[in-house]
């Protein structure tokens, strides 16, 4: 079965270059643009791993984060966040909500598939027969 | 507030930063060019994140040729710049610049300038100036990612 991913970032370009990043696993991509978005997402979706931007119009990552991990239903689905700044403080608050993982922008895909396979079981498609 | 920040020091950072950033997120090698007239573009597409806190604020101009940009798009997404319309390309320079002006942030809170940055913004036309106001300085700052040429416009105010 599939493992699903849930990508919460307000640019469409990230949620763009994750799908990009996942195509050769079987990977199914869900996708919200915001915080307040992205928790309606994990509740009907109970995706295996989210990836969540930090700084999101409506409702930031650290909020969605910080409710998501109050809600005993959603609270066990690992996160990696996905962020601009890589700033001590910044680093520290996230590493303080108990994520994952954390992956600094800019980034290599190459990164993010390593450290999205340190929580979920990532399995290749076949490759494409040559035409 | 570190001494350290002072506009040299954030034009070296954004310098260094701009080379991650192509090089990290586009595989594009990209070198600076120091004491590079200013170059003129005929269309261009500008990417704008502005920052802001007690101890410094401005802004960082993202400027690339409208060509060019596109094939910055297709790099990051990739597709074929053929398949990618405005909307694709506006938003790819958005969070390159988004991508820039969050490095910078880092570091100037890591220097002890804590400050927020606001939601990426485009312009596009070709003949457009972007005037600082009184006491911001401005720095422009150009590299080569042959042929095309890549412009930082830096506005700050430090203090």
């Amino acid at each position: 079965m599939a493992i699903k991913i849930l990508s919460v970032d307000d640019s469409r370009t990230i949620r763009l270059i994750v799908g990009k990043a996942f195509r050769p696993y079987h990977v199914t991509i869900v996708e919200a643009a915001n915080g307040e978005e992205g928790l309606a997402a994990a509740a009907r979706e109970k995706p295996d791993l989210i990836i969540l931007d930090v700084t999101m119009p409506v409702m930031d990552g650290v909020t969605m984060l910080t409710k998501l991990k109050e809600d005993p239903a959603l609270k066990a689905i690992p996160v990696i966040m996905l962020t601009a700044e890589s700033g001590r403080e910044n680093v520290l608050q996230i590493a303080r909500l108990g994520v994952r993982d954390y992956l600094v922008k800019p980034f290599k895909e190459d990164q993010l598939i390593e450290k999205a396979g340190r929580c979920v079981t990532l399995e290749k498609r076949p490759a494409a027969a040559p035409v | 507030m570190s001494q350290t920040i002072q506009v040299p020091n954030i034009c070296e950072f954004m310098n260094r930063h701009l080379l991650d950033v192509f090089e990290t997120m586009l595989s594009m090698k990209v070198a600076a060019v120091a004491d590079a007239g200013l170059p003129q573009f005929e269309d261009r597409v500008t990417g704008c994140v502005a920052f802001a806190g007690e101890h410094v604020n401005g802004a960082v101009y993202l400027h690339l040729g409208t060509l060019f940009a596109g094939q910055v798009a297709a790099a990051m997404l990739g597709l074929a710049p053929a398949d990618l319309g405005e909307a694709e390309v506006n938003d790819v320079v958005g969070e390159v610049t988004n991508m820039l002006t969050g490095g910078l942030k880092s570091w100037l809170c890591d220097s002890g300038a804590e400050c927020a940055v606001s939601t990426p913004a485009i312009i596009r036309g070709s003949s457009f100036v972007i005037e600082p106001v009184p006491d911001v300085k401005r720095e422009w700052l150009v590299f080569d990612c042959h042929p095309n040429r890549i412009v930082i416009e830096l506005h700050v105010k430090v203090g």
